[in-house]
């Protein structure tokens, strides 16, 4: 096991990784921009480090800033979180040259499913279908455009690096896709330090299906079950859940088996998010892997009883899974909500300042995954996830109805959130049959479901 | 600032006599220092000057305000020292000096051209400001930049080496170097206060004072 493992995040994440690390019995240092000065990890920190100004790209995300701190600390290894520096496998390379683990897959492995079109094509080989997607990154805009007349729009415009929704477009004609191309590379840009873009079929009635796999340096590998994240808002995900209700058991099961044999067969290494396009149909398109620790981790959480932050880091210092596929059980139904510091009422307009009072919601089955406190600043400088609400109970029904509660006993005061969008969502019938799909909330116009849901 | 004001005495070579000779020159010491002491600090109090240096009848009184780097109005409730002591007792065997030392409470960025002005407390006073640090790495003074050498705003006067690549540490004004916060060698976070810069019209007038004072 490592010695210390230095935290290069922020936020709820940052949070999360220095709990699994006291678990664990292992040090840990926070790193932070000198926005974070005041935050929650920082100060419930054993030690804490400042990497950098606000500016991510001086700080979280400057891989040297990183390494630096986490070698004048005395770290042997990097919890890189999500976002940021999580998936630069330039940035994994470099965290071994200087001796230190990269906390997630090797820097071969992530070499091997850095690229997305790469590992659609691996993961292909290894019997999981695929979504038709461009050949590579787009070159330039006569190479878009020539790609994407191949595979036939509707297509979706998506950034090589990161996620998160940002940088990706779903476009319907040539004229759109030139006028969106120039937007996604400065966002991804903005967002990850990279703007290389590729495109991928848009398939109009989706559900977003993804399957959690763990492999570990002996290869041995399980998955441990799906979630289900088709309530979005622009392509990022707002709500998570397991079971999904898109499939029946036998295709759940027949999915994640087939994805935990394409991971294992395929090298993968440590724990990995497979993701899936579910079709009207119920047929499957793999679309991407996830190579490190994901927002909605906790949903599997709820349902396994497995620590997926601390697995994270067990696999990465060497130690063998300690379980095969039958000791992994599945119970009951979980329910993520993000708490976006993002103001329904403006058009999604991304908040910041003081958290005046918060209060955390509690009961039976309910978590509440959050780095605020009364009195904290949040800072305009990074994403808006304030935290996660996520509720489990014996049953769909039930985790909805203790969802309710929870969402209405959630106090954040000062910074206008999404809360209302979730509130919303557990009064729409679509949602509560279970038929949600990708685009059920921007189909309607989010204005337009709020206001059905207060008709009631 | 605060009043706080430390004095240090330096006994000189007029008490280096015979046994009886040390108890008059003790006597005389104590006698001036009753004397001077209290105009002194009254005049370091009343110019704001950050340190005064008197020599008379071969002693020699020098007074200092706290530096920054000793005040304790940039400690917050995250005390990184606090944290390095946790770290030591906790049997910790750290490879870089960053934990033992436990890193010092950090300023703003430099001199308020980064970072959210205002704040936090600038390392800024009416007669010096800090060269804060550029990165997260390891300091060295730059060997040309001794205390008392004069620089202007701009000047490199050390560095901070991440990963093998060294940011430069630029004074933030006109002025004298004066003392290091941190030691060479030392491991540094970002912003963190490195070199006090006294202000040239400051650092004028204390030798304008304490020449007169000689006198």
């Amino acid at each position: 096991m490592f010695r210390k493992i230095l935290i290069a995040n922020r936020g709820e994440i940052a949070l999360r990784i220095l709990r699994a690390c006291r678990v664990l019995g292992v040090e840990s240092v926070v790193a932070y921009s000198e926005a974070d000065r005041e935050s929650l990890p920082v100060q419930l920190a054993d030690e804490a480090i400042c990497i950098g100004p606000a500016d991510a790209k001086r700080s979280y995300l400057s891989a040297s800033a990183v390494i630096s701190a986490a070698l004048v600390t005395g770290c042997d290894a990097i919890h890189p979180g999500y976002g940021f520096l999580s998936e630069d496998e330039g940035f994994a390379d470099v965290v071994a040259a200087h001796g230190l683990t990269f906390i997630g897959p090797s820097s071969a492995v992530l070499e091997k499913f850095g690229s997305k079109a790469a590992t659609r094509e691996l993961l292909s080989a290894h019997g999981l279908p695929t979504i038709p997607g461009s050949h590579g990154m787009l070159r330039d805009e006569l190479h878009a455009l020539s790609e994407a007349e191949r595979i036939g729009y509707p297509v979706l415009i998506k950034p090589s690096a990161g996620g998160g929704g940002k940088g990706m477009r779903m476009v319907r004609t040539a004229r759109e896709l030139e006028s969106s191309l120039r937007v996604c590379r400065s966002e991804a840009k903005a967002a990850f330090g990279d703007d290389s873009l590729y495109l991928e079929k848009w398939l109009d009635e989706n559900r977003h299906v993804e399957i959690q796999v763990a492999v570990d340096r002996y290869g041995h590998g399980v998955h441990l079950g799906e979630r289900d994240c088709s309530v979005q808002r622009r392509h990022q995900k707002i709500i998570e859940e397991s079971p999904t209700p898109a499939l029946s058991d036998a295709a759940r099961l027949e999915l994640a088996e087939l994805a935990a044999r394409a991971s294992v067969t395929a090298g993968y290494e440590n724990i990995g998010t497979l993701e899936f396009l579910v079709d009207a149909a119920g047929a499957f398109y793999f679309i991407e892997i996830n190579c490190r620790i994901q927002v909605e981790h906790p949903v599997t959480e709820m349902l396994t009883g497995i620590d997926m932050v601390a697995l994270q880091i067990r696999i990465a210092a060497g130690e063998p899974l300690g379980f095969s596929q039958p000791d992994v059980s599945f119970r009951g139904h979980a329910i993520e909500f993000r708490i976006n510091a993002e103001d329904p009422a403006h058009d999604f307009r991304p908040g910041a300042g003081l958290v005046e009072r918060y209060h955390a919601p509690g009961g039976p089955g309910v978590r509440m995954d959050s780095h605020l406190f009364s009195g904290y600043d949040v800072p305009p400088f990074y994403d808006s996830l304030l935290g996660k609400l996520i509720v489990w109970g014996p049953d769909r029904p039930t985790a909805i109805a203790r969802s309710r509660v929870a969402l209405d006993e959630l106090v954040v005061e000062g910074v206008a959130t999404n809360v209302a969008i979730h509130q919303a969502m557990l009064l729409n019938e679509t949602f509560l049959e279970g038929r949600m799909t990708t685009n059920l909330l921007d189909r309607v116009g989010s204005a337009a479901f709020l206001a059905a849901a207060a008709r009631g | 600032m605060p009043g706080a004001i430390r004095s240090e005495t330096h006994e000189t070579a007029a008490a280096n006599g015979s046994a009886p000779d040390r108890d008059a020159d003790r006597a005389a010491i104590a006698g001036s220092i009753g004397e001077l002491l209290p105009a002194l600090i009254a005049k370091l109090g009343a110019t704001g000057l950050a340190e005064l240096e008197v020599r008379q009848n071969g002693l020699r009184v020098r007074l200092r305000r706290p530096t920054e780097g000793s005040a304790s109005r940039d400690r917050r409730s995250t005390d990184r020292a606090d944290r390095g002591d946790r770290a030591a007792r906790a049997g910790s065997t750290p490879t870089g000096p960053a934990h033992s030392t436990g890193l010092a409470p950090v300023g703003p960025g430099r001199d308020g051209r980064e970072g959210r002005d205002g704040r936090a407390a600038s390392p800024r006073d009416d007669n010096r400001a800090v060269a804060t640090s550029p990165a997260v790495g390891i300091f060295q003074p730059r060997s040309s930049a001794r205390a008392g050498t004069r620089v202007r705003a701009g000047d490199r006067i050390g560095t901070v080496d991440m990963l093998g690549v060294p940011q430069d540490v630029v004074a933030p004004n006109d002025g004298v170097v004066g003392a290091n916060l941190v030691e060479p060698g030392d491991a540094v976070e970002y912003g963190q206060g490195l070199v006090v810069i006294e202000f040239a019209t400051a650092a004028a007038t204390a030798t304008a004072t304490a020449a007169a004072a000689d006198r």
